[in-house]
C-alpha cells in the first residue's frame, strides 16, 4: 500500500472518528436540555426533607425503605414500599401501596390525591414537602 | 429544535465521515469507470440530505439516534457497494430507506407507552400469528419465507413484540393474584412461556444462532422486574435463577442436536474446506487487511458464501482495514450506550430501551466474535450493517423504538373536562402553617 492510499485510509477513518466524537458530544447536550425540559414538564417541583432533596426524575417515583425505592427512607416507621408518586400533564399524584402506616397529606389520611406546591406528606415518622426546586 | 447549531454540525461531520469513505474508495478502490462511484456518492449524499430535512418534521426532544443511523446506513452502503467491485447495490440503498422509513413507525408507535400499554394483547397474538407463519409457511422445518426474489424471516419481526411484551408486563408487577399462599404475576408466566415457546420453535426450525438474542431480551427484562416498585424479588431468588440458568445451558450444550455440536467442536483449521471454511477464510481475510485494509472492491472474501452478512465483519475488515471496522462497531456501541447519557424518565421505557440494546449488543457480538472464531459460528447478522431486509428493517424499527424512549410523550390523550381540570403550577398558594417539628 502506497503512502497516499495510507493517508486517505486514515483521513476516512479519522473523519469517522470525529463524527462519532461529534455525536457523543451531541448526545449530551441533549442530556442537558432534556433535563431543563423534564424540570417545565414536571412543574419543577421536588420532595425536600430536612436537609435533603429529592429530584423526581422519572414519571414513576417509588418512595419505601428498600434500597430499590428511588426515594429511600431508612426510617422502620416507613414501609418498604409504601408510597408511589406519578405524574401526569405536570400534576403530580401521590398514591398508597399498601403501607402500614398510610400517607397524610396536609394532615388527612389519604388513598391517592393530586398534590399541590408546598403539601407536607407523612409517610410514617417522615414528614417531606412537595415543593418548587429551589425554594428552602 | 433547540440545539440547532449542534445538530447543524452533527449533520455537517456525518456528511464529512461519508464524503471521507467516498474520497477513499475514489483514489484507493476498485472500480471500472468513475461514473460508479459518482452515482454511489450522489445516492449516498442524496440520502443523507433528504434525510435530514425528514427530521424536520418530526417534533423530538433527541437526535442523536436519528444521526448515527443514517450515519450506519449509509456506511452499510457503502460498504455493501464495494464488496467485489464499486458499484450502487440497489437491493441494500433500498433496504436501507425501507429501514429509514420503518424507524419512522417504530418512533411514532412507541412515544405513548400509555397507549401502548393497553395495546399489550396485539403483541402476543402477534407472536403467537408469526409463530403459526413459521410453522405453516416456511417449509420443512425452516425459518425463511420465499416470495419469488425476496425471502422474508419472520423471526426477526418477532423480536421488537418480544421486547414490547417484556416492557408492557413491567407494569403488571403490581397486580399480584394470591394462589394458594402464593403471590403470583400472571404476566411473569406468559413472559416466561413466550420464551419456551420460542425456543421450542427455534428448536424445530434448528435455528438456535438467534436464540442468544431472545434470552438476552427476556433476562433484561427479568432483572428488571428486581427494580420495579413492589417486585420484591429477593437476592437468594436471584441467584436461584442464575444457577438455574447455568445448569440449563450446560445441559442444553451437552445435549444440543448433531448440528450444533459440529459447530461447538469445529477445528477451523483441520477443516478448512468443510465446517471451518468461512470462519478460516475470514480470519485470513482480516489478517491480509491488517489496519488500513486492501482497499474498497480489492478484497477476496466477497467470494465466500454470506460474506456480505455472516462474515460481514471480516469483509470490512479486509477491505476498509481492521482499524475501520472497529470504528463500526463502535458507533453501533454508542446506539446502545446513548440510554446510558440520557436515560428514559419511565420503567416501561427503560425496560424496552434496555431489551433493545441488549438484543442489538448480542447480536453484534455473536457475529464479530463468530467469524473470529471466538465462539461457534451463529450467521447472526449485525444490526445496520449486514444486508438482509428482515434484520435491516427490524433494525430500523427497533432504532426507532430507542428514539421513542428518548422523545417519550406523557401527556394523556383523554382531554379533561373544563369544569374539573388541574392547574399544575397555577393554583393559589396554600395556607402552609408550618408545625414546630416540621420546616
Amino acid at each position: 500500500m502506497n503512502t497516499l492510499n495510507l493517508v486517505l485510509c486514515a483521513v476516512a477513518a479519522a473523519s469517522l472518528d470525529i463524527c462519532a466524537l461529534v455525536l457523543i458530544l451531541t448526545a449530551y447536550q441533549e442530556r442537558n436540555t432534556g433535563k431543563k425540559r423534564w424540570n417545565r414538564m414536571t412543574s419543577f417541583m421536588e420532595l425536600a426533607d430536612y436537609s435533603v432533596s429529592y429530584p423526581l426524575d422519572c414519571d414513576e417515583i417509588l418512595i419505601g425503605r428498600h434500597a430499590s425505592a428511588d426515594i429511600r427512607l431508612p426510617d422502620l416507621s416507613v414501609s418498604r414500599y409504601h408510597a408511589i408518586m406519578t405524574v401526569s400533564n405536570g400534576v403530580w399524584t401521590i398514591t398508597d401501596i399498601g403501607s402500614k402506616s398510610g400517607i397524610f397529606v396536609n394532615g388527612n389520611l389519604i388513598k391517592t390525591i393530586q398534590l399541590r406546591e408546598n403539601d407536607v406528606i407523612k409517610l410514617g415518622n417522615r414528614r417531606l414537602v412537595f415543593r418548587r426546586k429551589g425554594v428552602n | 429544535m433547540s440545539n440547532k447549531m449542534t445538530y447543524v454540525f452533527s449533520a455537517l461531520f456525518v456528511l464529512i465521515a461519508h464524503i471521507g469513505m467516498l474520497l477513499n474508495i475514489f483514489f484507493n478502490g476498485n472500480y471500472s469507470g468513475v461514473g460508479s462511484v459518482i452515482i454511489l456518492s450522489a445516492a449516498v449524499i442524496f440520502l443523507d440530505v433528504v434525510y435530514f430535512m425528514a427530521m424536520l418534521f418530526f417534533k423530538q426532544n433527541t437526535y442523536a439516534i436519528d444521526f448515527l443511523l443514517i450515519l450506519l446506513l449509509n456506511m452499510s452502503v457503502i460498504f455493501q457497494s464495494c464488496f467485489g467491485g464499486v458499484r450502487l447495490s440497489v437491493k441494500h440503498y433500498i433496504t436501507c430507506i425501507v429501514a429509514l422509513a420503518s424507524c419512522r413507525v417504530g418512533y411514532i408507535l412507541c412515544r405513548n407507552h400509555k397507549w401502548l400499554q393497553q395495546q399489550k394483547k396485539y403483541f402476543y397474538i402477534g407472536i403467537g400469528i408469526l409463530m403459526i407463519v413459521i410453522l405453516t409457511l416456511t417449509g420443512s422445518r425452516s425459518m425463511w419465507i420465499s416470495l419469488g426474489p425476496i425471502t422474508i424471516q419472520p423471526s426477526e419481526f418477532m423480536k421488537p413484540l418480544f421486547v414490547l411484551a417484556c416492557a408492557t408486563s413491567i407494569a403488571e408487577q403490581q397486580n399480584k393474584h394470591k394462589i394458594l399462599k402464593f403471590h403470583v404475576v400472571y404476566e411473569n408466566f406468559a413472559l416466561f412461556g413466550l420464551m419456551a415457546m420460542i425456543f421450542l420453535l427455534q428448536w424445530w426450525c434448528r435455528d438456535l444462532g438467534s436464540l442468544p438474542t431472545f434470552v438476552a431480551i427476556y433476562a433484561c427484562g427479568f432483572l428488571l422486574r428486581i427494580c420495579y416498585p413492589k417486585a420484591k424479588f429477593s437476592k437468594n431468588k436471584l441467584i436461584a435463577a442464575g444457577a438455574v440458568l447455568l445448569v440449563v445451558a450446560i445441559i442444553g450444550i451437552k445435549f444440543a442436536p448433531s448440528y450444533v455440536q459440529d459447530r461447538l467442536h469445529v477445528d477451523i483449521w483441520s477443516d478448512q474446506s468443510g465446517g471451518g471454511y468461512q470462519q478460516s477464510q475470514a480470519l485470513i481475510g482480516i489478517a491480509n487487511g491488517g489496519w488500513f485494509g486492501k482497499g474498497p472492491g480489492h478484497g477476496y472474501l466477497h467470494n465466500i458464501f454470506a460474506h456480505d452478512n455472516d462474515i460481514v465483519f471480516a469483509t470490512i475488515s479486509e477491505e476498509w482495514g481492521l482499524l475501520y471496522a472497529l470504528m463500526m462497531v463502535f458507533v453501533i456501541l454508542i446506539i446502545v450506550m446513548i440510554p446510558l447519557i440520557n436515560p428514559p424518565r419511565s420503567y416501561f421505557h427503560a425496560t424496552m430501551a434496555t431489551g433493545i440494546c441488549a438484543s442489538f449488543a448480542v447480536q453484534m457480538a455473536l457475529n464479530i466474535f463468530g467469524s473470529c472464531n471466538m465462539i461457534p459460528f451463529t450467521g447472526v447478522t449485525i444490526p445496520f450493517i449486514s444486508s438482509g431486509g428482515s434484520s435491516l428493517m427490524v433494525s430500523g424499527l427497533m432504532a426507532g423504538m430507542l428514539i421513542a424512549c428518548q422523545s417519550p410523550v406523557f401527556v394523556q390523550t383523554k382531554k379533561p373536562k373544563k369544569k374539573k381540570s388541574v392547574q399544575p403550577v397555577n393554583y393559589p398558594q396554600q395556607q402552609y402553617i408550618p408545625r414546630r417539628e416540621s420546616y
